[in-house]
C-alpha cells in the first residue's frame, strides 16, 4: 500500500512541525518516495474551444466517409478555413475508422517530435456525455474533473494536491495571474505567478536597514490571520506566507537557469511567442528543482494558451491566420520545452497534457462555433506515442441536431467517444502513481442515470511506455 | 432583524463607505455623519448615498497614441485617475459591477472610441431601469464586436452574442434550482433575431448601431431553419413558447428578445433575470456565499426582491436600497476577532488601488499616470499584475472574484502598490498631512495611522500590538519620535505599508 505523503507526515515528528510557524523554516522535504515522486506534470490549456477538427485532420475517407464528410462542411473558398489534404502533416491512421489523419501544417513542432522522438500520444475524441457548449461550464467541467456542480470549487489536480501535500508544501505553480481552477483546494499551496522574477517581495528601497522588522511584522500579521481562521483572511494570509517565502527563492531560480542555460534561452527567446515564454519559465523551475534549490519543489505545473475563441476569421492552412497562428506557438513553443527537457535530464519524468474546454462545429466557413469532443495531446519521454482513441462521427447524417457531433460510448461503436476523466484518470494512476481506488474518490461518479455521466473508469488507457 | 429604520453606529457607516465607495476616508465619514444628524438609520443614509447622482464622467477616447493599444492604456489610466479623484464613488463602484456583467475587451473591439462610448453608457444606464439598460446593451457597438454581432448574418449565422445574452447577461445558463434557462434551440433562434446589426467604424469615429435587413435571418428568407420560437421548455411559457416576430423584425424583434427575458420564470415559478441579477448584485456588495447559493441566501434574494419591487418595475435604485438597508449587507461589518463562521470578501484589485489612493492622498501623476517614487509602475502595470486590467477583462465572463483575487501574483502586485504609495516620498505621500505626528505612544500612532485608513475597527488587538512592536522594534524604546525625521521615513511609512498589506485592508 503507498502512503501519501500527507498521511506520512502525520504520523511522524515532522507532522508536528505542521503548523502555521512552519512557514519559519520551509526546508526542501523528502517524503517516502512514491512513483510519481521524482516525476512532473504541465497541463496546457489551450483557452476558446480549439478546433479539433482542423488540429487533427483526415486525410482520406478510411472504412469510412471522413474526408468526404469533412470537404462537405467545410468546402474551400476565399476566407474559408477548410484544410486541404497535401498540406497537412500525417500521423498515422484512426482506430475506429482506419482513414489516415494529418496535423495542421502549423503544428510542425509535435509533428517533429512524433516522427523523431514517438512522445506524442493524440487522444481523440474526448469529451463527455451531454456536453455543454457555454465556455464557462465546459471549462469548468473539466477543471473540476466531473460535470460542474454549483458547489464545487476544488480542481481534479488540486484534489489530488491536497491529498499527497501538506499544508507547508508548495507543490505547484500556475504561470499566469491567477490561479489554474484545475489546482484549486485549501489544503496545501500552489503559486501563481507570470514568471519567476516576478516572485520577490517588495520592500521600501531607502529604508534597508527596515527589512527585517517589516518581515517579521508581516508575518506577524500573516500567522495571526491564518489562525483566526476566517476564511477570506486566512486565505489571504497564507498567501502572504507563502508568497514571502517562495518570493526569496523563486527569483533566484530564474538567474540560475539564464546563466547556466543561455543558449536555450535564447531558443525561446526565438519563438517569441507567450506559451514559450511561458514554458521557459516552467524549465526554469524544473531546473531548480533539478538543481536542488532550496525551497522550490514544485512538480504540477498549469500554462493557458488563450485565444482560440475562433468564431471569426479563423484562417486555413495559414500559419499567420488566427488558428495557424495559435498552433505555431502550441507547436514550436512544445518543441523547444521537450529538448530542453532532454537536456537537462528530466524529459522522461515530465509529462505535458494538453486539453481545451470543447472543440468547434464542423459545419463551418470562415469562423467555427462551439462544439463537442476534440483531442488531447500528451507529450513526454515516457509517453508511449501514437493515436488514440477514434475520430468523431462528422458524416452530416449523424450530427447531432445542434450540429455537433454526438458523443458516443457505444461498445463496437468505431466512433465510439473517450471520457476525458479516463485520460485524467490515466494520468494519476499511471504516471503519478495513484491507487486506483484513490484516482476514483479524485474523479468521482457523479449521481444520476449512470448513462448520463462517466462512462469509462479504466484508467488503463495504454499510453505510457512500461 | 434589522431594516432601514435601523440606526448605524460609526462603525456601520464606515462600512457601508467602504462597500459603497472607495474606502472610509475620515473627512468623509464627518461630512456624512453631520449630514446624517439625529436621524443616522439605514435608510437614511441609503437615500443619502442613492440621491447623489452627479453627471457621470466621460472616458475620453484618446484617439491620438501611436497604437490602440496605447490608446487603451492611455484611457485605462485616465479612468482610474478619475476614480481617485471622484465625487460620485457609488456610480464607480457600479459601473465597475457592471463592467464586469456585460464584459468586453478592447483588445476583441479595437477602437477607443466604440469602447468608450460602452463606458459611458454604463455610466448612464447604473441608477436606471434594467430592462432599459439590457435593451441598449443589445445595441451597443462594442458589445457586438465582442461578440460577433456583425458577422452575424443570414449568410453565415453566428451564436456567440445571443449565447452570452442568455447565458451571461440575463438568465444565467441554469437556474437556483439547478435546472436549465434555456435550450440550444432558443439560442439559434435568438442568435437569428439578432442577425443585421452592425456599425460603421472609421480609426475616429464611428456610428451606429445599424439594421441591414438584406443581412437579417427571416423564416421567409431560410424556410428551412423554421420559425423562431422560443422557451417551449422552460420559462414558464407552456409547450407553444414565444414567438419573436409578432412585432416586425430589426429594432421591434431585438426588443421583443428582451421583453421575453424579462417574462421568463425559472422552474420555481420565480423571475428568472430578477432573482440572478440580485444574486450577483449581493454577491458584489456582501460575500461570497452568494456564488452558490443555498436556502437561506435564496430567501434573502426572493425577499429583496419582493421588498423592492424588482422584478415589477425593474429599476435598478430600489434595488440597491433594498441591499443597502438589508441585514445581508452588514455581515461583512463583524469586528475582530474574527471566527470560521465570520463573513467578509476580498476587495477587488481597482478597489484596494483606488481606495489606497485615496485615502493617503497620493496622485497617479504624469501622462503615465505613475506614483512617483516607488518602482514607476503605472497604474495599468499595477493593475493588470493584481488581475484587473479595466477595458481588458479576461473574458466575457468577466473576472472571478473573491478568494480567486489572491493568487500569489496577484498578491504580490498588491503588496508592490502598497510599498510604491510609502516610497512616494517626492511623489505625494505625506503622512503628516495623514496623522498627528506630535503622537509619542506607539499605541497611539497605530490607532491613528488605522484610522486614517478608515480600518480602525478591524485592526485586531493582536495586529496592533504586532505594529507597536514594529514601532517600538519589540520594545527597545517605549516612545517614538516622528519629529525624526529618520523615524518618520522608515517607521511611520513602513506602518501604512504593512497595515495596507494586511488582511483587514485587502478584504472589506
Amino acid at each position: 500500500m503507498t502512503i501519501s505523503r500527507r498521511r506520512f507526515l502525520q504520523g511522524t515528528a515532522a507532522g508536528a512541525l505542521l503548523g502555521p510557524t512552519v512557514f519559519n523554516h520551509l526546508l526542501v522535504r523528502r517524503a517516502l518516495a512514491s512513483p510519481g515522486d521524482d516525476r512532473y506534470l504541465v497541463v496546457i490549456y489551450l483557452d476558446g474551444g480549439n478546433d479539433g477538427l482542423n488540429t487533427i485532420t483526415p486525410l482520406d475517407d478510411g472504412g469510412a466517409t471522413l474526408r468526404q464528410a469533412y470537404d462537405a462542411l467545410r468546402p474551400a473558398g476565399v476566407g474559408n478555413i477548410a484544410l486541404p489534404v497535401d498540406v497537412l502533416l500525417p500521423i498515422g491512421a484512426d482506430p475506429g475508422t482506419g482513414a489516415n489523419l494529418g496535423l495542421h501544417p502549423a503544428l510542425r513542432g509535435i509533428h517533429d517530435l512524433h516522427t523523431e522522438k514517438g512522445c506524442v500520444a493524440f487522444v481523440q475524441g474526448c469529451g463527455y456525455p451531454n456536453y455543454s457548449l457555454s465556455h464557462s461550464t465546459a471549462k469548468r467541467t473539466w477543471q473540476l474533473g466531473r460535470p460542474a456542480s454549483a458547489n464545487q470549487v476544488t480542481g481534479w489536480l488540486g484534489r489530488h494536491l491536497a491529498a499527497a501535500y501538506g499544508p507547508s508544501d508548495v507543490p505547484g505553480v500556475t504561470v499566469d495571474v491567477s490561479l489554474a481552477p484545475e489546482m484549486r483546494q485549501f489544503t496545501t499551496n500552489v503559486l501563481s505567478m507570470r514568471g519567476v522574477a516576478d516572485m520577490s517581495f517588495p520592500y521600501d528601497a531607502a529604508a534597508p536597514g527596515d527589512v527585517a522588522a517589516k518581515r517579521a511584522a508581516f508575518q506577524a500579521t500573516c500567522l495571526g490571520a491564518v489562525a483566526d481562521a476566517q476564511a477570506q483572511a486566512a486565505f489571504a494570509a497564507r498567501g502572504g506566507l507563502v508568497t514571502l517565502t517562495s518570493g526569496e527563492s523563486y527569483a533566484a531560480v530564474g538567474e540560475l537557469y539564464e546563466s547556466a542555460r543561455p543558449s536555450w534561452n535564447d531558443r525561446y527567446d526565438a519563438v517569441n511567442r507567450r506559451l514559450g515564454d511561458d514554458l521557459r519559465e516552467v524549465a526554469k523551475v524544473i531546473y531548480g528543482v533539478e538543481q536542488g534549490v532550496p525551497n522550490v519543489t514544485a512538480r504540477y505545473f498549469q500554462c493557458r494558451s488563450p485565444g482560440y475563441d475562433t468564431h471569426a476569421d479563423q484562417g486555413g492552412a495559414s500559419l499567420n491566420g488566427r488558428h495557424g497562428s495559435l498552433l505555431a506557438e502550441l507547436g514550436d513553443s512544445l518543441k523547444v520545452f521537450y529538448e530542453d527537457l532532454e537536456d537537462i535530464g528530466a524529459a522522461d519524468r515530465v509529462l505535458v497534457m494538453v486539453w481545451s474546454e470543447f472543440s468547434r462545429r464542423p459545419n463551418a466557413r470562415t469562423g467555427s462555433d462551439h462544439g463537442s469532443q476534440g483531442p488531447m495531446l500528451l507529450i513526454g519521454g515516457g509517453v508511449a506515442g501514437g493515436v488514440y482513441g477514434n475520430h468523431p462521427n462528422i458524416a452530416p447524417i449523424s450530427l447531432a441536431s445542434d450540429g455537433n457531433t454526438p458523443y458516443s460510448q457505444a461498445t463496437g461503436d468505431p466512433f465510439r467517444s473517450t471520457d476525458f476523466r479516463d485520460v485524467y484518470g490515466s494520468v494519476l494512476k499511471q504516471w503519478l502513481g495513484v491507487a486506483h481506488q484513490d484516482v476514483l474518490g479524485l474523479l468521482p461518479v457523479d449521481a444520476g442515470p449512470a448513462s448520463s455521466y462517466w462512462t469509462v473508469e479504466n484508467f488503463d488507457l495504454p499510453l505510457f511506455s512500461a | 432583524m434589522g431594516d432601514a429604520s435601523t440606526t448605524l453606529s460609526v462603525s456601520d457607516v464606515k462600512h457601508v463607505m467602504r462597500r459603497t465607495g472607495f474606502g472610509a476616508h475620515p473627512k468623509d465619514l464627518k461630512k456624512l455623519l453631520k449630514r446624517l444628524g439625529s436621524n443616522p438609520t439605514r435608510g437614511a443614509l441609503a437615500d443619502l448615498l442613492l440621491a447623489e447622482r452627479p453627471l457621470f464622467y466621460e472616458l475620453k477616447p484618446n484617439t491620438g497614441n501611436a497604437s490602440e493599444k496605447n490608446n487603451q492604456l492611455v484611457a485605462h489610466n485616465n479612468w482610474i485617475h478619475e476614480l481617485t479623484k471622484n465625487k460620485t464613488p457609488l456610480r464607480s463602484k457600479l459601473v465597475l459591477f457592471f463592467h464586469d456583467h456585460f464584459a468586453t475587451q478592447n483588445s476583441v473591439v479595437e477602437l477607443m472610441p466604440v469602447m468608450s462610448a460602452q463606458i459611458r453608457r454604463l455610466h448612464e444606464q447604473v441608477f436606471g431601469n434594467f430592462k432599459t439598460f439590457l435593451g441598449e446593451m443589445n445595441r451597443d457597438p462594442a458589445l457586438m464586436a465582442m461578440l460577433d454581432t456583425p458577422s452575424n448574418t443570414s449568410f453565415t449565422p453566428n451564436e456567440n452574442y445571443g449565447r452570452e445574452l442568455l447565458e451571461l447577461f440575463s438568465l444565467g445558463e441554469k437556474d437556483l434550482a439547478g435546472n436549465p434557462n434555456y435550450t440550444q434551440n432558443d439560442v439559434i433562434q435568438i442568435a437569428r433575431a439578432f442577425s443585421g446589426w452592425g456599425y460603421v467604424s472609421s480609426t475616429v469615429n464611428f456610428h451606429g448601431p445599424v439594421f441591414s435587413t438584406h443581412l437579417h435571418d427571416t423564416d421567409t428568407e431560410h424556410p428551412e431553419r423554421g420559425p423562431k420560437i422560443v422557451f417551449q421548455s422552460t420559462g414558464g411559457f407552456g409547450p407553444q413558447g414565444r414567438s419573436l416576430k409578432s412585432l416586425g423584425e430589426g429594432a421591434q424583434e431585438i426588443d421583443r428578445v428582451t421583453e421575453i427575458l424579462f417574462q421568463h420564470r425559472d422552474s420555481d415559478g420565480q423571475s428568472t433575470v430578477a432573482r440572478r441579477l440580485t444574486r450577483k448584485l449581493l454577491r458584489y456588495f456582501c460575500h461570497d456565499a452568494y456564488a452558490t447559493p443555498g436556502p437561506a441566501e435564496i430567501a434573502v434574494i426572493d425577499e429583496i426582491i419582493a421588498q423592492s419591487g424588482f422584478a415589477a418595475t425593474w429599476e435598478l435604485a430600489p434595488l440597491y436600497r433594498a441591499i443597502f438597508t438589508h441585514d445581508v449587507f452588514f455581515e461583512t461589518a463583524a469586528l475582530p476577532p474574527f471566527s470560521s463562521t465570520t463573513r467578509k470578501a476580498v476587495k477587488w484589485p481597482v478597489d484596494y488601488f483606488v481606495t489606497m489612493l485615496r485615502l493617503t492622498g497620493v496622485s497617479l501623476r504624469t501622462s503615465h499616470r505613475i506614483v512617483i517614487g516607488g518602482s514607476n509602475s503605472d497604474a495599468h502595470s499595477h493593475l493588470a499584475l493584481a488581475g484587473q486590467s479595466l477595458l481588458e477583462p479576461p473574458s466575457v465572463f468577466g473576472w472571478d472574484w473573491d478568494t480567486a483575487w489572491l493568487a500569489s501574483s496577484m498578491l504580490l502586485a498588491r503588496y508592490r502598490m502598497a510599498r510604491d504609495v510609502i516610497a512616494a516620498r517626492s511623489g505625494g505621500f505625506r503622512p503628516k498631512k495623514l496623522i498627528d505626528t506630535s503622537l509619542t505612544d506607539p499605541g497611539a500612532i497605530v490607532d491613528a495611522v488605522a484610522r486614517s485608513l478608515g480600518i480602525d475597527d478591524q485592526v485586531s488587538a493582536a495586529d496592533r500590538q504586532v505594529y507597536v512592536d514594529y514601532l517600538t522594534d519589540d520594545g527597545a524604546r517605549t516612545t517614538i519620535d516622528l519629529k525624526d525625521k529618520d523615524v518618520l521615513s522608515t517607521k511611520l511609512h513602513g506602518l501604512y505599508g504593512l497595515v495596507m498589506q494586511s488582511p483587514a485592508f485587502l478584504l472589506h
